[in-house]
This record gives structure tokens, C-alpha cells and sequence, in this order.
């Protein structure tokens, strides 16, 4: 006879908090295995914020008796950040006993029972688009707010093997290998620069003037020298056919911690600096130095010369220089 | 028999020229990684890259060994600024603002030099750590406290380009002070 109560697959919980839905979406594109597999013979997909068919009470039934009667049983996968200003009423999963019970509140009580913790996505890892300034809602990545491991997948949107390898990984053989973020290596063990196909260009100096060109984007603010993941050799859209690179356009670094303040502007090669009210470009910055530089120098040669400086250390230290025809100086009796 | 006093020693000029060349070809190499132009030198990214590598390595090891050489020899007191610099900055500052007519010999090097090889001698270190964490993948951690690879890169550029300006200044001031002591690098008596 069958326990209905030990589930035969691994459970696994997927929640939505402040997202867009497209790290969901993305995995649905997986293949080998695809989302179907995954939910019929590798795990249960107990809960899932945008594909679930309940509502209300009977939808988060299902997150209560997990996190009862499965502790230490399921994978909770959190997509999206968690808001953290007025206690977290800016992503709401729903009611428990009448009361809003939030994005902050959920994660925190189901990350407590979890086996495992998933971040999806770059906003679960790191903060992401919705943690990005001005931030109104104070949101931060899923780790800032447990104090257990937090398994970090970015990526906007994940590649739906991240996850799905990520995943299977856990349920196979455990946790993978993960480097200081906490990403899996498997994933996000070398750079996009790294493993580009045309890293040949780059090496060559062949660059791109603007998006479309078939050569290195790096001219063009391409990411991938600072961004962790395998892009290039995995590629996008399912069947591995294309990524932006390949579609002609820069890697903005979606997957990096800094995504996306730190990566802006995308088409340039270093981050805007933000002073109070002004934001400068780092060639500006650049410029800037060396207009000083010169200027300073300059006009210190300049007084050099009027003032006869110049020419009396000529003078005195050149073989011969005694013999050397000195301008009058502009100041009687500089010494 | 040399009755000229001994300016810079031997090993100081040695390691000078290892250095100051090393320094250079950083410059114009990372220039050339920051933003690929001709204009800095290079046909290829390759060619600046393996030039931006073996010149990081010779500039490590030759500002080690000047370290130690300055601790051994007890020379870094000609180099670092104290008090007494402190206090003679004004009087220096009045000279070679046009301000005073008067200009005052000191012992070995003046307060403007010593700010700015002080200066260098601290900048080094901030290249060479961030260009260590942007190289190695296993200093991941150290990058990580810097806010990752971006801000890394940046602060990375941002020390560049201060080096830029303080070899500037100093190339300038080597080349129009005084002859006698720009001579002293290369033969070691002013």
C-alpha cells in the first residue's frame, strides 16, 4: 500500500515575488529534460505562482502543509526580489488567517523548512532590476534576507538549463559546486569573454562600431569580460541557436551581481560615475584628467619660460650652456 | 677619484629602469585594453594584453625588490614625507607657484617629489591588487568585497589615470628642474 504522505518525487516549491514572470517562462523552454519531464518523473512541482490552477485559500493549503508535514523535504525555488519597506507589503502572496501574508514573511518561514534554497533569476540572487535605484520598495536578493545557503541561478532571464541542470543536480546527486556568489561552476565557471566564439576578434582587434556588426563587441560595451556564464556555448532559444553576441549585439551582463547599475550604460565599456545631481562617463573622466594634467603643466612651463627659469637651468646644467643667449626675464632681479 | 657626490646608488637606478619602462608600457597598454586606438601604440589586442602581462610581472617584482631595497638600506626615509615636509610644503608651493623668487635647496629630493613619488609608490599596490582580482578567477572573493568585476575595473582605470598624471608631472619636472639630477639616474652622481 502506497503512504500518500511520503511523496514518491521531490517536491518542489516555486515562488513568485517581485517579478516579471520571465525566469518562469524561460524554464518552460527547457530541453532534455523539458518542463514536462520535470514535473511527470523527475519532481513534483507542488506550488508554482504562475502556473498553479488554485486560488486563495486552497493555494496557500498547499504552501502550509509543506512547510508542516515536508520539512526538510522540498526544494523552494524564489524568483523575483523581496521587498523589504513597510514589512514587506509590496509583494503579498496571499492571505493566511486574513492577514496579508507577504513576499518577506513567505520565504523567510518556507526558506526555514526548505532542504534546499533556489534563487532564480537575477533579482532572487542579487537584487536585480527591482532592487536597482531609486529602489522604492527597498528590495533586496533572497540571501540578504535568510540566514541559511542560498543556491544563487541568475541571469535575466535564466537560461532554462541553469536551472533545470541546477535542479536535477540537487535531486541527484546535491548541492554542486558553487564559487563565491554561490552559483552553481557548472554554469558560471568562466567568463562570457572566455568562451566566445569571437574571442578571435577581439584577440585581433577586429571590433564592432555598432550593434549589428559581425564582429567583437567589446568596443561597444560588451559585459562578457566581466560577467560569469556559459552563453556562448549553451546559446538560448532552446534548441542552442543563437545569444546576443551572436545576434550581433553586446552581452549586458545580466547574470553579473552588479546587474543592472552596475552595467549601465550597455553600450559603453565602464559604468557612469554618480556624483550628487551629475552622472559622468568614464571617458569623460578620462578626458578630464588629461585636460588638467596638460593644463597644469602647461602653464608651469609657461611661467618656466617668462620668468626665465627654463633658460637658467639650461644654462647652468648644458655643456656649454653659459655661451647660451638667455631672454630677458620679465621680473628684475629673479634669482 | 669622483669628489661628485653619489645621488641615486646603483641598485636604486637599476630598479628605477625596470620599473619606469614597466610603468610605461602598462599605461599605454591598458589604454589601449580600456579603449583600442593606435593612437596608444598597438595594432592588436593580443599583442597589448601579452605586453599589459609580462610588464605587470616586471613592475611587481622590481617594486618588491625596491621595497625591500628601501627597508634594507633605510632610504625610504629620503622618499616618505614627515613633518619637516609638511612644514617646508608652503615655501615650496610659494616658488614654483611664481610666488618667490627663492628657491631652496633640500637634501635629496624636494616636497613636491616626495608627495609624488609617495603617491606612485601608493598606487602601484591599488593596480596591482585590482589588476590581480580582474586576471585570476580565485581571487573571485576579493572581488566580491569590491562589489564585483565592474567596480573593480573601475577603480582599475580610475588609479590609471592618476598614474598617468603623476608620471606626467614628474616627466616634466625630470626634464626642466635640473639636468644635473635627471643626468644622476643614469650615472648616479648630480
Amino acid at each position: 500500500m502506497v503512504n500518500e504522505d511520503v511523496p514518491a518525487k521531490p517536491l518542489i516549491i516555486w515562488l513568485g515575488t517581485n517579478t516579471c514572470a520571465g525566469d518562469m517562462l524561460s524554464l518552460l523552454n527547457a530541453k532534455d529534460p523539458g518542463y514536462q519531464e520535470l514535473i511527470s518523473s523527475i519532481a513534483e512541482l507542488r506550488f508554482d505562482y504562475l502556473l498553479g490552477a488554485s486560488e486563495g485559500s486552497d493555494a496557500i493549503n498547499v504552501l502550509d502543509d509543506l512547510q508542516k508535514n515536508h520539512k526538510a523535504a522540498y526544494i523552494l525555488v524564489v524568483e523575483g526580489s523581496i521587498p523589504t519597506r513597510s514589512n514587506g507589503l509590496y509583494s503579498v502572496i496571499g492571505y493566511r488567517n486574513g492577514k496579508a501574508w507577504t513576499a518577506l514573511q513567505a520565504v523567510r518561514e518556507l526558506g526555514a523548512e526548505a532542504r534546499y534554497v533556489v534563487a532564480a533569476g537575477t533579482c532572487a540572487a542579487f537584487g536585480g532590476i527591482y532592487a536597482a535605484a531609486p529602489n522604492p520598495s527597498k528590495c533586496v536578493s533572497l540571501q540578504a534576507v535568510l540566514d541559511r545557503k542560498v543556491i544563487n541561478v541568475p541571469g535575466c532571464p535564466i537560461n532554462p538549463e541553469w536551472m533545470m541542470g541546477t535542479l536535477n543536480h540537487l535531486i541527484q546527486y546535491g548541492e554542486p559546486a558553487l564559487d563565491d556568489y554561490s552559483r552553481p561552476k557548472l554554469f558560471y565557471g568562466e567568463t562570457i569573454h572566455n568562451l566566445c566564439q569571437r574571442r578571435d576578434y577581439f584577440d585581433n582587434s577586429i571590433f564592432a562600431a555598432k550593434p549589428g556588426e559581425p564582429w567583437c563587441m567589446y568596443k561597444i560595451g560588451c559585459k562578457g569580460p566581466v560577467t560569469y556564464a556559459d552563453c556562448p556555448v549553451r546559446q538560448w532559444n532552446g534548441e542552442h541557436l543563437s545569444w546576443p553576441v551572436k545576434a550581433n549585439t553586446p552581452c549586458i551582463g545580466c547574470a553579473s551581481p552588479e546587474f543592472p547599475d552596475g552595467d549601465v550604460p550597455f553600450f559603453e565599456h565602464l559604468p557612469d560615475i554618480k556624483l550628487p545631481g551629475i552622472k559622468v562617463t568614464a571617458n569623460r573622466v578620462g578626458l578630464l584628467t588629461g585636460v588638467v594634467t596638460a593644463l597644469g603643466i602647461g602653464a608651469h612651463l609657461m611661467g618656466s619660460i617668462l620668468t626665465g627659469r627654463l633658460a637658467e637651468t639650461l644654462k647652468k646644467d648644458l655643456p656649454g650652456g653659459s655661451k647660451l643667449k638667455i631672454r630677458p626675464r620679465l621680473k628684475k632681479g629673479h634669482k | 677619484m669622483n669628489w661628485k657626490k653619489q645621488r641615486h646608488s646603483g641598485t636604486a637606478r637599476l630598479l628605477h629602469w625596470v620599473y619606469a619602462p614597466a610603468v610605461l608600457a602598462l599605461i599605454l597598454s591598458g589604454l589601449y585594453i580600456h579603449s583600442p586606438s593606435r593612437a596608444f601604440g598597438f595594432k592588436r589586442m593580443d599583442s597589448a594584453r601579452k605586453t599589459h602581462a609580462v610588464a605587470q610581472f616586471l613592475l611587481l617584482n622590481s617594486y618588491v625588490a625596491r621595497i625591500c631595497y628601501g627597508m634594507k638600506d633605510k632610504n625610504y626615509k629620503e622618499i616618505i614625507p614627515n613633518r619637516k615636509t609638511l612644514k617646508a610644503m608652503p615655501k615650496f608651493l610659494k616658488y614654483e607657484f611664481f610666488l618667490s623668487e627663492k628657491k631652496k635647496e633640500y637634501p635629496k629630493y624636494n616636497p613636491g617629489q616626495k608627495i609624488l613619488i609617495t603617491s606612485l609608490a601608493g598606487l602601484i599596490p591599488v593596480q596591482i591588487i585590482t589588476g590581480m582580482a580582474l586576471y585570476f578567477k580565485p581571487l573571485q572573493r576579493a572581488v566580491k568585497t569590491a562589489g564585483g568585476l565592474n567596480p573593480v575595473r573601475w577603480l582599475h582605470y580610475l588609479a590609471a589615470l592618476m598614474m598617468v598624471s603623476s608620471v606626467s608631472v614628474h616627466l616634466y619636472f625630470t626634464l626642466t628642474n635640473s639636468l644635473k639630477k635627471l643626468k644622476s639616474i643614469f650615472t648616479g652622481y648630480a
